[in-house]
């Protein structure tokens, strides 16, 4: 081999390594939420927000992005797959924002402060479980805002057909009515106290079969508006049940925990910003599961992006203002 | 519960749905590929990003720690048994883990898929200076070639088809891995197919899947003309 070869061996590596740096040093920078809004004044400081990757937290992290841009702040969105891969950032303030369901995030920190088998703290009352759970998010470094009326609970519902035959609204209606009802849930519905185990013990209801689709699935819904089962779990923020002929019965003696969503916030970071609380506030304030659930079919059926119906909710709202 | 329609008042309510609305559903839609160019485009850049970041930084780590084992068998087993070992940490794992130290970062994923790298690079990088015949160092260091003067300008070159052999291996590889970085938030174009494959968004998942193919065989054709230019010597012998 000869010199001139060496050379360019040398040249090429030179310039392959010369690209890459150059390339590569933005690497290091996130994406950020963008969806810039426009608002006035100078920025207030930059926060990262995160939060899990399903299309219910998405659109969330959307309105809490926007509102919170609008208020000045600079905001990265990093929305991962688990609850606990964040909820360490959020406690070591690496994360200051997240939107969180009430009670998932309340046992999440009750299993974490006093273990896998601790009496659980939330029940259906949302006063009670957000002072409960407000106690515990404390000690953890975090403070929850105010709660949105919206709540996604596990929620049952029968095809409207069936509903006006038998006159049901309520689960107790159909545990009065004594019909034997074969029910599409979770696998691990049976043992559980807000499935299989509670409708039975609480609400009386004849539950002669139950089969193991998944929680609001296709397969589930489709089960039940073809007359395979008479009752299907899904969510209450699920929008497209209506399409598919189905009505929700009404959880009257209170069986769900509250799982209204909720802004959880680093504590130290908080103090310094007064007025990221009172958008968030401002947000939860209008959000109701019925608006809620629109959105979830924007993005889930009609395929819309969750910044632009996000946006479309806060201009609707008057909350960009 | 209303009607689905009213949060996007303004919305066109076409006759027909668009195809990749879930009423249609299409694997194939051009449409969605027009419409969320500008979000396929940042996740495609951010994923090249952290394939060519991690394969470099991979890269380097493997020529240091090839230079410092070669000569020492027992280090040399060490080193290869270690690197296939953390091979086989789960990526979920792996990220999990790191992202106590580095956060939701860019980093966690850069040093996650350097380290998974290591198990071909560095197995490649040893057998390319394996494969320098001794009659060559022997006759380069009978012309008084010093060790760092032999390394660069008889061994470098003479191993490099091996090991640029491994880098296309590891490259295409990490391709593939990084779309598992969606668990703390950076992976390119695997942020959005694990949301397609959630929501059984078939345009989302076939298009940033065929992305990342596209992606993986340009890479490897660019490493694959860049070894050319540099081993002239080689050419018309298979790469």
């Amino acid at each position: 081999m000869n010199s001139t070869t060496l050379r360019r061996a040398r040249r090429g590596a030179a310039s392959l390594a010369a690209v890459v740096a150059l390339i590569a040093l933005p690497a290091c920078g996130g994406d950020d939420g963008d969806s810039d809004n426009g608002s006035g004044g100078e920025s207030k400081g930059s926060l990262t927000l995160s939060g899990q990757n399903f299309t219910e937290m998405q659109i969330l992290a959307e309105l809490y992005t926007q509102v919170l841009e609008n208020e000045g702040y600079d905001v990265t969105q990093k929305l991962v797959d688990t609850r606990d891969i964040y909820m360490a950032q959020l406690t070591d303030n690496n994360v200051q924002v997240v939107p969180e369901y009430l009670s998932g995030i309340g046992d999440f920190l009750n299993k974490q402060a006093n273990g896998d088998t601790a009496e659980p703290v939330t029940s259906n009352n949302v006063e009670e479980t957000v002072a409960a759970v407000g106690a515990l998010a404390e000690t953890a470094g975090v403070t929850l805002l105010e709660p949105a009326e919206a709540t996604d609970q596990n929620a049952y519902a029968v095809t409207k057909d069936f509903a006006d035959e038998h006159s049901l609204s309520t689960l107790s209606d159909l545990g009065a009515s004594g019909l034997p009802v074969k029910l599409a849930a979770a696998p691990d519905c049976k043992d559980r106290q807000d499935c299989g185990k509670g409708l039975q013990e609480v609400y009386g209801i004849d539950l002669t079969e139950i089969l193991p689709l998944g929680f609001g699935s296709r397969e589930g819904k489709d089960a039940a508006t073809s007359g395979e089962v008479q009752l299907v779990q899904v969510a209450t923020t699920d929008g497209a049940l209506e399409d598919d002929g189905l009505v929700l019965l009404e959880d009257d003696k209170g069986l769900q925990p509250a799982q209204n969503l909720i802004p959880a916030v680093n504590t130290e970071w908080l103090a310094d910003n007064e007025d990221a609380a009172s958008a968030l506030n401002a947000l939860s304030a209008k959000l109701t599961t019925d608006k809620l659930a629109d959105m979830n079919v924007a993005v889930d059926v009609d395929r819309e992006k969750p910044t632009d119906v996000a946006q479309q909710f806060l201009e609707d709202e008057g909350l960009l203002g | 519960m209303s009607l689905a329609a009213g949060v996007l008042p303004h919305a066109v309510v076409a006759a027909d749905p668009p195809c990749y609305s879930r009423a249609v559903n299409a694997w194939v839609c051009p449409e969605y590929v027009t419409r969320y160019a500008p979000e396929l485009w940042d996740a495609t850049v951010q994923h090249i990003l952290l394939t060519v970041a991690s394969v470099v930084l991979g890269f380097v780590l493997a020529v240091a720690l090839a230079l410092v084992a070669r000569r020492r068998a027992r280090l040399r087993s060490v080193l290869l048994g270690s690197t296939t070992l953390v091979y086989t940490i789960p990526s979920l794992a792996m990220f999990s883990l790191l992202a106590q130290a580095t956060g939701l970062s860019a980093t966690t994923v850069v040093i996650g898929l350097a380290l998974y790298s290591l198990s071909i690079l560095v197995r490649n990088v040893l057998a390319g200076l394996d494969g320098v015949p001794d009659e060559v160092v022997e006759a380069a260091t009978g012309l008084g070639y010093g060790r760092v003067r032999l390394l660069l300008r008889i061994e470098a070159p003479l191993a490099l088809p091996v090991v640029m052999a491994g880098l296309r291996v590891a490259t295409v590889s990490t391709v593939a891995l990084v779309t598992l970085g969606t668990i703390v938030a950076y992976g390119g174009l695997g942020n959005m197919l694990a949301n397609g494959l959630d929501d059984s968004f078939k345009a989302q998942v076939l298009t940033t899947s065929v992305l990342c193919v596209v992606l993986a065989v340009v890479l490897d054709l660019l490493i694959v003309a860049f070894t050319r230019l540099v081993t002239p010597w080689t050419r018309g012998a298979a790469v």
